[in-house]
């Protein structure tokens, strides 16, 4: 007893001050992003990306990434001849639409985007959300065919480094008690039914989350027999957050973003 | 491995083939690399070939599955691969089912860890096991039409049949105060998602049924016709918190049809960032058992550390998730580079820490009277089961990889195998918590060792891999021995990847554990085996 006290004074608090205090560790790895200015549009990267999430633009043949399919694997920066293609230090990638996550002026024609969220929910509604959960969420975490890695990083979220009940923020065991839905996966074949039935389940109204390049897009499993290609394909999507897996601090830059608590 | 005894392995399996020969079984014998050799059998032989090597041999089925290999041969291909611990190589028997013929014989009478392995088969490519006791769909659910078989050829990857509707029931057991309880596939903690049918008489666990395949994402069929070099981002997400010892043993096998060998600081490098897996995975459960148990400073003191190791991965490779540290012929960048003094520093905070809080933990009686004797596995059963890992060692199981089948020079290096006879949940935690410290002493010598190594190559390059060579991958990983299988295609493309993970071995292991336990208890016992669901369904 004595000797858990004495290491529970030992580490004090351990909470980092994100996102008041940005995340600063050596050599993490964020998103990639294409020098315009040094891409020749050779389309060695487009051909080679393990997620299709590199697009030659039609019009001005450069090279630019869907964040959204995007799975950070660095291939692109090992690859690009010229060195156009470069990993940066950015994890606070998270949008409300899919399409700020697509690069600027492409224009992405086979995309299938059914992000009903706005139209369901109106103007009117998504302020009094705001208004409800400002102080306070409660989240369900829905896993529907990811492989598991985004799910730890929800878990991280727990860990005395984030401690997101900080924000007043906390995970409950039912739909039913939940203000959002924290889905990761790709909402595969055998997951759909459950994930329908869950978001049926929580009460209104309610904020969907898309964590991961799965979640968003379907990831490097897009297209497969067994797979849906995103989430937003079954249900409505208020934000997603790119990254494969997002770390800890960027999946709460993405919640906080739902509510309208940053920037 | 020094001459004389890699010379009495070689003997011993002599032995085996002869005796094989002398049974009438024995079919065309072929030497892939140093340890596999493949046996050609009549498909009516099968059962009496399998009954041999589980029965008298003592080897275990590591792993067994079917490749669509009728544009080469016109049959289907079965590889039935068992692994002899003892001298280290695998013994594959491989027969052809003909086209047309649509079944196989089961062997899962004789071989009891070969009854999921058939099931599967059957859902990819409609070979019926004949003779099986339960030939129920694994993978598939209910809205999987029948007659539609991914892992043929002539299967599109991107056909998504229209839901069907068929049925698929439980195992029931009958009996005066019986009843059930359905857990899942959404569970109430962040984890993944199955569904578990319990049949409960009062308090104690009679019976429990594990549905998976609820996030099976189709891996292996997406795999194949893709490039080795798509292959590997594929095999760092069949399971997150094992990604690299994935990609490990997808690289190995690849090494081996390229015929390479990888630089020895590669070797090394991939030492450190394995342990590290390990490292990290353990201390998550040890923190996850301690959580169910309502025990909140040990879990707090445990997540605590286990962000530490996250840092030291962060650090060096950018990557929580040592994803992208990997490449078929070495490592991508030389991670450790001019940062070995201060991952040292790291370890030897989290070694002091660990061993101080594994004291304070095990003093707690409370807690030692939730996991002892709780959740007991016998030796037998994981044996029969081929329970690997943690899960296998807790109940006396003689199996790891880095021993048996050495990789990346774990053979120059000195460290132990933890192994108890228990097979309870403390039993577990205890082999857990034991395999950190090694693993922080592994650490510890591969950064000493590489600090001293001159700057040289990381990377081999693979060249173009002879078309339909094929070789397994295998290592341990944090959750127990992985083992891929990789044939590739033409211009280096993948024609099969058949990836087993530890869980798929497990997860029948964790169901006979629960048996006779409390219904709360279950939590601590899926806890203290941590099976992926991902790894499990691909």
């Amino acid at each position: 007893m004595f000797k858990s006290i004495k290491k529970i004074i030992e580490y004090g608090r351990l909470t980092q001050e994100y996102p008041n205090d940005p995340v600063n560790i050596d050599g993490i790895i964020g998103c990639p992003v294409i020098d315009p200015l040094l891409c020749t549009g050779c389309g060695i990267c487009e051909k080679r990306c393990p997620s299709e999430a590199i697009l030659l633009d039609g019009m001005t043949g450069k090279a630019g990434i869907r964040l959204d399919r995007c799975v950070f694997c660095c291939l692109c920066e090992d690859i690009c001849p010229q060195g156009a293609a470069k990993m940066t230090k950015d994890i606070e990638l998270a949008e409300k639409s899919r399409e700020k996550l697509m690069p600027g002026g492409i224009t992405v024609c086979e995309c299938d985007v059914t992000d009903v969220s706005e139209e369901d929910l109106g103007e009117l509604l998504s302020k009094k959300i705001k208004k409800m959960f400002g102080r306070s969420l409660k989240i369900r975490e829905v896993d529907s065919g990811s492989c598991n890695a985004c799910d730890y990083e929800i878990n991280g979220l727990n860990n005395p480094f984030n401690d997101i009940e900080r924000f007043g923020i906390s995970f409950v065991a039912s739909p039913r008690h939940a203000d959002m839905l924290l889905v990761t996966g790709t909402a595969s074949r055998n997951m759909q039914v459950a994930l329908q039935k869950t978001y049926a389940a929580t009460p209104d109204p309610k904020l969907v989350v898309a964590v991961g390049a799965c979640a968003c897009s379907g990831g490097i499993f897009r297209g497969s027999y067994a797979t849906g290609d995103g989430i937003d394909t079954l249900v409505p999507v208020d934000v997603y957050i790119p990254g494969c897996p997002p770390r800890p601090q960027a999946i709460l830059y993405g919640i906080l973003k739902a509510l309208d608590r940053v920037r | 491995m020094t001459g004389e005894v890699a010379l009495e392995k070689e003997k011993y399996t002599a032995q085996k083939i002869k005796a094989l020969e002398e049974k009438g079984l024995m079919g065309t014998v072929k030497r892939v690399s140093d340890n596999e050799y493949y046996v050609n059998i009549d498909p009516e032989k099968i059962r009496l070939a399998a009954q041999e090597a589980h029965n008298n041999w003592k080897m275990t089925l590591v792993s067994l599955f079917a490749s669509d290999e009728r544009a080469l041969c016109q049959c289907f291909a079965l590889y039935y691969a068992f692994a002899d611990r003892k001298a280290g190589n695998l013994f594959v028997l491989r027969t052809e089912i003909h086209a047309e013929k649509n079944e196989f014989l089961s062997i899962s009478g004789e071989v009891p860890a070969a009854a999921l392995y058939e099931r599967e088969i059957q859902d990819f490519f409609g070979l019926v096991p004949v003779g099986h006791p339960d030939p129920k769909p694994l993978v598939f659910h209910e809205n999987w039409p029948e007659g539609c078989f991914p892992l043929r050829k002539e299967f599109e990857k991107s056909f998504r049949p229209s839901f069907a509707d068929r049925e698929i029931g439980f195992a029931r057991v009958e009996g005066e105060g019986i009843y059930e309880i359905p857990v899942g596939p959404v569970h109430a903690g962040i984890i993944e998602p199955g569904h578990f049918r319990f049949s409960v008489a009062g308090e104690p666990i009679i019976n429990l049924e594990a549905r998976l395949g609820y996030v099976h994402k189709g891996i292996e069929k997406l795999c194949e016709g893709e490039s080795i070099e798509k292959g590997l981002h594929f095999s760092e997400r069949i399971s997150g918190d094992e990604s690299f010892s994935h990609s490990l043993a997808y690289c190995q096998a690849v090494e081996k049809i390229a015929g390479i060998s990888v630089p020895y600081k590669a070797q090394l490098t991939r030492v450190f960032f394995a342990e590290l897996e390990r490292l990290v995975s353990h201390l998550g459960d040890l923190g996850g058992v301690c959580l169910d148990a309502a025990y909140g400073f040990a879990t707090f003191q445990y997540r605590m550390l286990r962000g530490w190791s996250y840092r030291i991965a962060a650090e060096t490779c950018g990557m929580r998730f040592l994803r992208s540290v990997n490449q078929p012929g070495g490592v991508r960048k030389d991670f450790l580079k001019g940062r070995e003094a201060s991952v040292l520093l790291q370890l030897e905070k989290i070694r002091k820490e660990l061993s101080e809080t594994t004291d304070l933990v095990r003093s707690n009686t409370l807690y030692a009277d939730r996991i002892e004797n709780t959740g007991i596995l016998k030796q037998q059963t994981a044996k029969d089961l081929n329970a690997v890992g943690p899960g296998g060692r807790g109940s006396g199981v003689e199996c790891d990889v880095r021993k048996h089948f050495p990789y990346c020079s774990y053979d120059k290096l000195d460290f132990e195998t933890i192994k108890k006879k228990n097979g309870d949940i403390s039993s577990r935690l205890q082999v857990k918590s034991l395999e950190c410290m090694e693993s922080l002493k592994l650490m510890e010598t591969v950064l000493h060792e590489l600090r001293d190594l001159p700057e040289g190559n990381i990377r081999e390059e693979i060249g173009i891999l002879p078309a339909y060579g094929f070789a397994f991958g295998m290592n341990e990983g944090a959750k127990g021995e992985n083992i891929h299988w990789l044939m590739a295609g033409e211009n280096n493309t993948i024609f099969r990847y058949k990836v087993r993970t530890p869980s798929f071995c497990n997860w029948p292991a964790l169901c006979h554990a629960v048996r006779g336990n409390l219904v709360p208890d279950f939590p601590l016992i899926n806890k203290s085996f941590n099976l992926s669901y991902a790894g499990n369904d691909l």
